[in-house]
């Protein structure tokens, strides 16, 4: 499965909108039912301890009520998702209309980028010390 | 090359290319010239059997991704939870198949 312009728009896609429709639920429910969280996340259920996104759809959810510090602490990697979330669709959008294909050339350098040491180094560290701090504050 | 060095090659190396992949890789090594002998049969492949392995056990932070060098779709799964779990139980499946046909990307640079 050699990616290609399409399968990686698609695979964007269907995430993106997997994503909102996840939000939409998770919303839904925290309006009728206060003190239940809901949890997918895999990791945190058979080993009991948060994985580094855990908290991310909590914090999403903050964001757009305007909580901003709130989502931060919660967690950062919110931010980063949210920010995918309204970015890649408009872009793919965007892409497909015009028959271009500048985001999987965008893909294609970051993924470039990200293979460097002098990037991922860095990146790996923050997101490690994002995870301790995800099990320390027991999220 | 010559056809016994090519079968030691195949045999060696089956296990790291999609069945599909084996005969052309055949027919395109016997017509190379015999001077990138020592490039290809030193090439570093990926064993499809580690990365299931790495899958199954951290396969929702999606470090078996970041293993075979789809960068892009590992951060995906790392910042997803692993596709809310169900991607990183849906590449248990792939991961194989995904590192196969990796290697046979990393075979092409010496053949064409």
């Amino acid at each position: 499965m050699t990616l290609n312009r399409n399968k990686l728009y698609s695979i964007i896609f269907i995430s993106c909108l997997t994503g909102y429709i996840w939000l939409y639920y998770v919303a839904k429910k925290s309006i009728t039912e206060t003190s239940t969280s809901v949890e997918a996340c895999f990791l945190k259920h058979t080993l009991n301890i948060p994985c580094p996104s855990c908290g991310s759809t909590r914090s999403i959810i903050s964001l757009t009520k305007g909580h901003f510090a709130e989502a931060l602490f919660i967690n950062p990697l919110g931010y980063l998702i949210a920010f995918i979330m309204v970015i890649a669709p408009l872009w793919i959008i965007y892409d497909v209309s015009t028959r271009r294909k500048t985001l999987f050339e965008f893909y294609l350098k970051m993924e470039y980028y990200l293979r460097k040491p002098y990037f991922a180094t860095p990146l790996i560290f923050l997101l490690i010390i994002n995870w301790i701090w995800n099990i320390t504050k027991e999220l | 090359m010559e056809a016994q060095k090519v079968d030691m090659f195949i045999m060696t190396n089956s296990k790291f290319f999609e069945s599909h992949h084996i005969n052309s890789i055949r027919e395109r090594l016997l017509e190379l010239d015999d001077s990138k002998w020592p490039m290809i049969s030193t090439l570093q492949l990926k064993d499809p059997t580690t990365s299931l392995i790495i899958s199954i056990l951290a396969g929702s932070l999606g470090i078996d991704r970041f293993m075979i060098g789809d960068t892009g779709i590992g951060v995906g799964k790392l910042l997803t939870c692993g596709g809310f779990g169900i991607w990183a139980i849906i590449d248990w499946f792939m991961i194989q198949g995904a590192t196969r046909e990796k290697n046979m990307e990393k075979l092409q640079q010496f053949l064409y």
